[in-house]
């Protein structure tokens, strides 16, 4: 899958490395006074299940919104796929086709079926009478029923998106993005109100379109316990900076790193004082 | 009751009592002019049957005008709306279709009668025109404030997919909005036909034409004939808008207001 990546897209085969998200001391404020992210590094590699975790307010949310190109960095870099994201940059738009974006109120258009906001993520591929006519071709149907039913939304694809259940409308909002054929989705607390039983189910089913389709999962999450049951990767957010990252192997942590750098980095900092 | 209201309410009369010397609106004049309104019953009663038909024929007329006043005068309004939204144009777009759409409400539609009798002559084409013009200025303004109280969640979340302007209007504004626009057609018909029967005063066509002359050659009987049908035209029009409305709209909304509190 890496490969035909590359194939694709040859100017990425130069780069050895597989990061498919790149963050460099980013910093970002709504206002001018207080920043929501202060200085933060993130690095992620492509196809892992990337959780962030952090109380309310710790500026999670805001994460997620730089990695769509929702939001601008004040200070830093930031790098997705290797492109830095920027609306009005014609790449980079191109590429939020394939970013998967579920955002923490789901943003489902209400008056709209369930099939009508599913195929809402294949109007990229559509052109422009058919997107001003709602003449969706055959196959992108085909494919959104065949999404309806992974999600387990069957028999429910006429239903205006305003009568259904929170957790139907997760599984609407996951079955989007999916339809935009991601390569990265974002996802934010899509299943912190549900309960535990949902919730999982709900996991489980990201976590196989994840295995499946060889997407870059980030997940924002509020129970820990979720994040570290599910992800490879579990970043925690105080307060606007990243005070923790873990990387979790079944049940055993293989990778622990604290503030905003690894061990090693704490390490080569300490060695290059002592050289000075 | 506080002095501050009392005092309030002291001026508030006080005005009224100057503006309606100011007027010339005397009480009186109204109590002593009540008998008349039972000549005009009286007058009514012995009009011949045979007009009837006449001024349903005037009032179904009065009806298609405002029909395609209403029709025409939205579906020029809805992309107007479009440009003229905030959350959907820059400064540059909006402000100048906003300041277009403010001049042209600042003309009641009887003046916009006029403007059109001398434009295109007599009859109801200038009122439709009249219609169409009202119509534009105000379902624009409804419509542009209605997008603009659209959720933005689902405008993030569809315009961070990467979709054209377009494809973000036709499948979230238009339909986060359409019942909003389904309401504002009826209410705008409703208004419309209202409007259109007193057009005929200026010679724009409509069942008000009747009545004017009528009143000129003091047939008060007849005009009053016209006038019920207009009365009666109206409030079934307006029974049957309130229905559509339960029927389609308050539905959706219902939804919208669940939807807002499940977050
Ligand atoms: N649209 C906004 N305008 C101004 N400030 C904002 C906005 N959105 C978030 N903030 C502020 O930025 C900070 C981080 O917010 P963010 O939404 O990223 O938090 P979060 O970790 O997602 O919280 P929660 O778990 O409650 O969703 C908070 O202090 C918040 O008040
Ligand atoms: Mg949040």
């Amino acid at each position: 899958m890496i490969q035909i990546q590359m194939t694709k897209n040859p100017s990425f085969s130069l780069i050895s490395t597989n990061k498919i998200i790149q963050m460099n001391d980013v910093w970002t404020s709504y206002d001018s006074k207080n920043f929501a992210l202060e200085g933060i590094n993130m690095s992620i590699d492509r196809g892992t299940n990337y959780a962030i975790a952090g109380q309310s307010g710790s500026g999670k949310s805001t994460l997620l919104k730089l990695m769509n190109g929702m939001m601008i960095p004040s200070k830093g870099t930031i790098k997705i796929d290797y492109v830095t994201p920027n609306m009005n940059n014609k790449k980079f738009k191109k590429m939020m086709h394939s970013i998967g974006y579920i955002p923490q109120s789901l943003g489902l258009v209400r008056n709209s079926t369930v099939l009508e906001n599913i195929l809402i993520g294949s109007l990229p591929r559509l052109n422009k009478i058919q997107s001003l006519f709602k003449k969706f071709p055959e196959p992108e149907i085909q494919e959104a029923k065949k999404i309806i039913s992974q999600v387990g939304l069957s028999g429910k694809e006429d239903r205006k998106a305003y009568m259904l259940s929170g957790g139907e409308k997760r599984r609407v909002a996951i079955a989007r993005a999916l339809m935009q054929k991601p390569t990265i989705l974002l996802a934010d607390e899509i299943v912190s109100e549900l309960d535990h039983v949902t919730a999982r189910e709900i996991m489980d089913l990201i976590a196989d379109a994840q295995k499946r389709m060889n997407l870059t999962a980030i997940m924002v999450h509020h129970d820990m316990q979720l994040a570290l049951e599910y992800a490879n990767r579990v970043a925690v957010i105080k307060e606007g900076q990243k005070i923790l990252e873990i990387g979790v192997e079944g049940e055993t942590i293989v990778d622990f790193q604290t503030g905003d750098m690894s061990t090693e980095e704490i390490m080569e900092m300490y060695a290059d004082d002592t050289q000075k | 009751m506080t002095p501050k209201n009392n005092i309030i309410i002291g001026i508030i009369i006080a005005l009224l009592v100057v503006a309606s010397y100011n007027v010339d609106a005397n009480p009186v004049d109204f109590v002593e002019g009540l008998p008349n309104l039972g000549v005009v019953l009286e007058e009514m009663v012995s009009v011949e049957p045979k007009y009837i038909p006449t001024a349903l024929w005037a009032m179904f007329e009065t009806i298609q005008m405002a029909f395609i006043g209403t029709t025409v005068g939205v579906a020029i309004a809805l992309p107007l709306s479009m440009f003229a939204a905030r959350n959907l144009n820059s400064k540059y777009v909006y402000a100048p279709i906003r300041a277009l759409l403010a001049a042209i409400r600042t003309f009641p539609s009887i003046l916009w009668a006029i403007l059109f009798v001398i434009m295109v002559g007599l009859g109801p084409f200038a009122g439709v025109l009249a219609i169409i013009m009202y119509t534009i200025g105000f379902v624009a303004k409804l419509q542009y404030e209605a997008i603009e109280t659209i959720d933005s969640d689902p405008m993030d979340a569809v315009s961070s997919i990467g979709v054209s302007k377009w494809q973000l209007i036709r499948y979230v504004v238009i339909p986060e909005s359409a019942s909003h626009l389904l309401s504002q057609m009826l209410y705008m018909f409703d208004y419309n036909v209202r409007q259109t029967s007193i057009l005929g005063l200026v010679g724009a066509g409509g069942i008000g034409f009747y009545i004017i002359n009528y009143i000129k050659f003091f047939e008060y009987g007849k005009a009053a004939i016209f006038m019920v049908v207009v009365l009666v035209a109206v409030l079934v029009i307006d029974w049957v808008s309130v229905k559509i409305r339960d029927k389609y709209i308050i539905k959706s909304q219902h939804g919208m207001e669940v939807t807002a509190k499940s977050k």
